[in-house]
């Protein structure tokens, strides 16, 4: 095995790494106190379990501003969350707003839905910066709209949606606000009740400094989607039918308290460490790549004209370079992370014309610093002065 | 082997080259990665625009190919910059299409999943 360099890891957008030290050891130190089956069994250790997961769920609700811990329910990322949310709530007959500029997280579930002639859905566009125009999702919703469900931030342009405004848009009409935050939770500010979310789907893996597997959704009141999955809850084991009352209705079989533990722990750090402060950090080391690159010849930048309303991530070209080999030779020659390809977000591609072979993707997270920055403004430099010969 | 049907649907095509018929992907890859030969190489590379392998070309596909026959997958990307001796920027440069469309495809190695 040969030894491996270190890395200058731009691919926080999937999964933030390294984690802060004191989220692994808070993993490590609590889960060999307390990793047990939570609240089932009679033994104090199960108890003890239970109130730590329920705690959890509290970080989690005043985290996002919900209603009552009750309704954090625990899922492995938010495309588990999504899922749960999409078809739980859908119905026959009804019909979801969206937009182009969505995960496979949405648009599968979406798709999977409507080609089982089980609803309809219409998704609204993105304009030349990259934002959606709230009065499309206006527009858009009919009667039969049974919900909406959005990204707060696009994972291939970065951009912050105008959110409250559909919110309030959705709150006016009684319609359902889903919202994914894979790529704002921990560090844009998300309070539920004022933005008029009806649903948060997040992960744990990504901003929120936790570790892979653990995410999950949380529902406003009125908010019930249809349980997809039956099973263990530890209560009521002698009924054959599964409990109504949250958040067992949609948590079957144990948990993953591993992650739990990693989840609270990404975010007290997170919270200690200031979402505001966590942004401006990054966007300055995003700004610091953007700046360097912009004026190269070769390369090609994507709605990064003007980084307001943007998490720290860039999505470029180089000119007649795949972005699979232009990520390979970050990568081999240059140890610079990043991640190639359509990022899972199809129509975002389609729209900005990089189908089919998608563009590379560099994403700051809390770790890195401006040295990182410049690694990669020098590595795109060099790639690009080449092909520019 | 892909059935009549996967052929069909997945849009393989075949070539004969260097004398039998080869089934390649919508992008020009082996679908059956043990169908590879040096002399195919050779006429994969011609029709790439590449009139002779030279020593680099050789010294980059030998070693994909090796390494893929040994362990079931691709190099990694310090893997090859080690152990060709030559980075891969280079690479990307010396083979129409790249590493990925290139190399890799000359070499026999299977179409990556892309995400």
């Amino acid at each position: 095995m040969s030894r491996i360099p270190r890395i200058v890891y731009l691919d926080n957008a999937a999964t933030s790494f390294p984690k802060p030290r004191a989220v692994l050891d808070e993993m490590m130190d609590t889960y060999s106190r307390l990793g047990v089956s939570p609240g089932r069994g009679s033994y104090d250790l199960a108890a003890e379990c239970e109130t730590y997961v329920y705690e959890v769920r509290r970080r989690v609700n005043d985290f996002f501003r919900g209603d009552r811990p009750e309704r954090v329910v625990f899922f492995h990322n938010s495309t588990d969350a999504l899922n749960t949310a999409i078809l739980g709530l859908a119905s026959p007959g009804s019909h979801v707003v969206s937009s182009r500029l969505e995960h496979n997280s949405v648009l599968r579930p979406l798709h999977h839905l409507r080609d089982r002639g089980l609803i309809s859905f219409d998704l609204v566009p993105f304009d030349g910066r990259g934002f959606i125009d709230p009065d499309d999702v206006a527009k858009a919703i009919k009667p039969a709209t049974s919900f909406v469900v959005l990204n707060h931030v696009s994972n291939v342009l970065g951009t912050i949606q105008p959110v409250s405004d559909v919110g309030r848009m959705c709150a006016e009409r009684e319609v359902p606000f889903i919202l994914d935050v894979s790529q704002s939770a921990g560090v844009v500010p998300i309070d539920m009740r004022t933005m008029q979310v009806s649903a948060v789907a997040f992960t744990g893996h990504k901003s929120l400094m936790g570790p892979t597997g653990i995410g999950g959704l949380v529902l406003r009141d009125g908010v019930d989607p249809k349980p997809l999955r039956f099973g263990g809850t530890g209560f009521e084991s002698w009924s054959p039918v599964h409990p109504e009352n949250y958040p067992y209705r949609l948590e079957a079989g144990t948990l993953n308290v591993l992650g739990i533990i990693g989840l609270n722990a990404g975010l007290r750090y997170v919270t200690q460490r200031g979402l505001g402060a966590i942004h401006e950090h990054e966007m300055s080391l995003v700004h610091a790549l953007r700046d360097r690159i912009t004026s190269l010849d070769a390369v090609l930048l994507y709605c990064a004209e003007n980084l307001h309303n943007h998490v720290a991530l860039l999505t470029c070209n180089i000119r007649d370079l795949d972005p699979d080999d232009f990520s390979a030779i970050l990568d081999g020659d240059f140890n610079v992370a990043t991640r190639s390809g359509l990022h899972c977000a199809p129509l975002v591609h389609e729209d900005l014309g990089t189908s089919p072979r998608g563009s590379v993707r560099f994403s700051f997270g809390p770790l890195n610093s401006l040295d990182d920055a410049s690694a990669a403004a020098n590595a795109v430099a060099a790639i690009a002065g080449l092909r520019s010969q | 082997m892909p059935t009549g049907e996967q052929v069909k649907a997945r849009g393989y095509f075949t070539r004969t080259l260097e004398g039998r018929d080869v089934l390649f992907d919508d992008e020009g890859f082996l679908v059956n990665p043990e169908d590879w030969t040096e002399e195919l190489a050779e006429a994969l590379a011609r029709s790439s625009g590449i009139a002779e392998l030279t020593e680099l070309h050789w010294r980059v596909l030998r070693f994909m190919r090796n390494y893929y026959v040994q362990n079931g997958r691709a190099p990694l990307n310090r893997e090859i910059r080690t152990e060709t001796g030559e980075s891969i920027m280079e690479i990307e440069r010396v083979f129409p299409g790249g590493i990925r469309g290139g190399a890799r495809r000359l070499a026999g190695l299977p179409n990556p999943k892309s995400c």
